[in-house]
């Protein structure tokens, strides 16, 4: 135990070490993720009460929908529970760089086993223990639950926490015995994203707004059938929910069957794992430590095609390029994510295609201009969003090779420029293609038309130039994994600026589109005061996409140079 | 010429390299040695620009690091004494990625690369991805990458880290002759016998400061002992003599 309590300590002084760590920046930091998480928490909160208040308002079907939004939550919370430990399972047991040092120590398999368990479930947990906790405590609060149901929320989310790790963390052991721990990442990767991508088309295509039209629905009976969703009484989830309604209804009374389920699987699959561990875990470390493949690299048609395309910017630009395009081909966890990029693009002109403009109350030629208008943010924030994904992590993607940048005479203005540049020209392609191809499925007017595409280009431009200069500003060259970079502090700190500024944008033209638009539509002149206004409105978005471009980019310039490691 | 003009850097509160003089004349090859934590890389980053000292300046053949950094880089060659690189590349990628950056391109490059390659036995390795090499195989890529724009100074930290005796005999022997071609070295080394044999002028450096420099021989009277360089080290820096 006390060679357990040792191993787990590197951890936790790290933390500890982490949170006493010096400037004021740091406090800052902590300061702005705990706002930002307290928000996220109450807005979570408040979402789940209004639902919940508005069902147990309905008689008959109240609580039958809050009973099976609650199994649907915890099947959900459940799902992931199990991914998530799948996938820091595999890093915390086999990848992590301080494990040969655990191995090489006369610790027992079992204790290093045990405590990197431990590990894997501190990490995959908490997230969804924190952010779990606003719904559960909205079903208290609408439900009245006494003191016991908050109790039991320790009760059941232990076990239920439990038979998560042990499945995920067997699963992974299974895994790496077929495949070495690399391939498997790859393998895990890979197959998470043809299941999210599956899971979005899937629920995309049954067109849940059809939910929502009276037309669709015969009778209440069919109604209440389509609600009840098939029980899964195999399920720890149905059985944590059974046991959680219980304590907020007090019925149906006497489920000692759930509690004994529930317990007794945790227990036996905890002692499963160890006697697997047992027998498998060091086989499969000793051939995650074993030597990578060769793998030899086609050189032709990509290389080719970069040099074709680089060519006139000069030999280091191209030099920089050139590596970034090939490292993000090779990594498997980079390249595949344009999967879900195209998944996203292919929704997103779906959606816009069966909007039934016909059948709404509001004239078309209106909402088709309003929407057209409206799409101009939805778009922006798509590029946003894909921005934070690929053009944030740019400058940390160097990794520890950043040295090379450093100590070669590229500097580090061309640096930040090149990628800027690198990254513009395909945002601006996607940008301009869901714009026009929306307004074109919309038959905006023309001015409508030219309007939003110039609006979106200009916003790509700041949108870019924020995901590369704050990506300077707040770079981690230290990262065992790029993704992680995008879901860092900096990366939040983007998101937020992305989208004020993108905000801003949009507000400071809706005024004028509104007043041009209605002035069109109702066969008036714009009055001249009103052109003065709106060419003022004008000049002001294109000084706020100067100021975009020009300040990020000048920080991240400033910080990158004076980057110390 | 490599010339060290009050060279200062402070990291928080710290002084990690403590008003550093140096000379080092074209063509020499100079060791720069010293306990751990005594400054010598935090002084080879900032000769390479990859640190900005707090004080003082560095003159590289005449170009001034921190007023003309792209020019002064372009004629130094760096090998860092951790060989990180990029993982996704091929070896020969690397290479001709390094040549780039440094505004290299055309007709001969392809065969420049070849020669390095056949020079650091990595021609059978040259189209495998990076993530598959050993780690002197990495140090012996660097090495090769350092000197693809035929550098006028090697400014290099720990050569022989991860090098086999063959290829440490290879880069001795490559650092001989450039060094009589006019190229200037300058290393740092815990390997005292490899600074003993190779370099034309040592400097101990202790605390940031340098507190002792010349040949072998003036180096031997400043300490007041004769004999090998651990001997003169261990008494320079205040450690135990004898074992």
């Amino acid at each position: 135990m006390n060679i357990f309590r040792l191993l787990i300590t590197p951890r936790f002084v790290g933390f500890k070490n982490n949170l006493k760590g010096p400037g004021g920046g740091r406090r800052v930091k902590i300061l702005t993720l705990i706002v930002v998480g307290i928000l996220f928490w109450l807005v979570l909160f408040f979402l789940f009460y209004r639902v919940l208040a508005y069902f147990s308002s309905q008689e008959m079907i109240g609580d039958v929908l809050a009973r099976q939004l609650l199994a649907m939550v915890l099947l959900i919370f459940f799902s992931l529970l199990i991914f998530s430990h799948i996938v820091t399972a595999l890093s915390n047991l086999y990848l992590s760089q301080d494990l040969e040092l655990f191995h090489a120590s006369p610790a027992t398999l079992t204790e290093i086993f045990l405590s990197r368990s431990f590990y894997t479930v501190i990490d995959s947990s908490w997230m969804l223990i924190v952010f779990g906790l606003p719904v559960m405590m909205s079903y208290g609060v609408v439900y009245h639950a006494s003191l016991a149901y908050y109790l039991s929320l320790i009760y059941v989310s232990l076990p239920l926490m439990i038979i998560a790790a042990s499945l995920g963390i067997l699963i992974i052991m299974v895994l790496v015995g077929f495949f070495p721990a690399q391939r498997a990442r790859d393998i895990i990767f890979f197959l998470s994203l043809v299941v999210i991508i599956c899971l979005y088309f899937l629920f995309r295509f049954l067109r849940p707004e059809r939910l929502v039209n009276p037309d669709s629905f015969i009778s209440i009976a069919q109604y209440l059938g389509a609600l009840k969703a098939p029980d899964l009484p195999y399920l720890p989830s149905q059985w944590a929910t059974d046991l959680l309604w219980t304590r907020l209804t007090g019925y149906p009374r006497g489920q000692v069957l759930n509690d004994v389920l529930l317990w007794s699987t945790a227990l036996a699959l905890m002692v499963i794992d160890i006697w697997m561990a047992g027998l498998i875990y060091f086989r499969g470390f000793s051939k995650a430590q074993e030597a990578k493949r060769r793998t030899r690299v086609g050189r032709k048609i990509l290389e080719n095609a970069i040099s074709a395309l680089t060519r006139p910017l000069g030999p280091d630009t191209t030099s920089l390029i050139a590596k970034d395009v090939r490292t993000f081909f090779r990594d498997n966890s980079q390249w595949s994510q344009l999967l879900l990029l195209g998944a996203l693009v292919v929704v997103y002109l779906y959606n816009f295609s069966v909007l039934p403009l016909e059948r709404s109350p509001i004239k078309s030629v209106y909402l088709q201009n309003a929407l057209s208008f409206l799409n101009i943010g939805l778009a922006g924030f798509v590029i946003s969003a894909l921005s934070a994904r690929f053009i944030f992590p740019a400058v940390s993607a160097e990794g520890n090779a950043f040295w090379i940048i450093l100590s070669s005479p590229l500097s580090v203005r061309r640096f930040l420029w090149s990628k800027y540049f690198a990254y513009l020209i395909p945002m601006l392609i996607l940008a301009e293609v869901l714009i026009i191809y929306t307004n074109y499925l919309l038959r905006v007017t023309a001015f409508m038309m030219v309007l939003s595409s110039v609006t979106i280009f200009l916003l790509v431009f700041g949108i870019v130039a924020l995901g590369v200069g704050l990506g300077a500003i707040y770079p981690n060259f230290r990262h065992e994994n790029i993704a992680q970079v995008a879901t860092s502090f900096g990366g939040l700190i983007y998101m937020i600026s992305s989208s004020v500024f993108i905000a801003l944008v949009i507000v400071l033209e809706a005024g004028p589109v509104y007043t041009i638009l209605s002035a069109h539509f109702r066969g008036e002149a714009v009055t001249n005061a009103q052109w003065v206004w709106i060419t003022g409105s004008f000049i002001l978005v294109i000084f706020v996409q100067i100021v975009a471009v020009k300040k990020p980019m000048e920080a991240g310039l400033k910080s990158l140079s004076s980057y110390e490691g | 010429m490599i010339i060290l003009k009050n060279l200062t850097k402070i990291y928080r509160g710290i002084k990690a390299v403590d008003n550093l003089n140096l000379q080092i004349p074209q063509g020499t090859i100079f060791g720069f040695i010293g306990p751990n934590g005594a400054g010598k890389t935090t002084t080879i980053k900032m000769m390479t620009g990859v640190l900005r000292p707090t004080k003082g300046s560095i003159s590289i053949d005449g170009l001034d690091i921190a007023k003309e950094p792209s020019q002064a880089k372009r004629i130094i060659g760096f090998i860092p004494d951790r060989p990180f690189l990029y993982e996704k590349l091929s070896g020969i990628e690397f290479l001709r990625f390094k040549a780039g950056l440094y505004g290299m391109a055309g007709a001969g490059l392809d065969e420049d690369i070849s020669d390095l390659l056949n020079l650091f036995e990595l021609s059978d390795w040259a189209d495998e991805l990076i993530e598959s090499y050993s780690h002197g195989m990495r140090q012996r890529l660097i090495i090769a990458s350092a000197l693809i724009h035929k550098p006028r100074v090697i400014i290099v930290d720990e050569p022989m880290v991860a090098l086999d005796p063959r290829g440490a005999k290879l880069v001795k022997e490559l650092f001989k002759e450039r060094a009589t071609k006019g190229t200037t070295v300058f290393m740092s080394t815990h390997t005292l016998a490899l600074a003993q044999e190779v370099c034309q002028q040592i400097a101990i450096v202790d605390k940031g400061q340098i507190v002792a420099s010349g040949t072998s021989k003036d180096l031997e009277e400043q300490a007041g002992v004769m004999g090998d360089l651990e001997r003169i080290f261990l008494t320079i820096t205040g450690g135990p003599t004898e074992t």
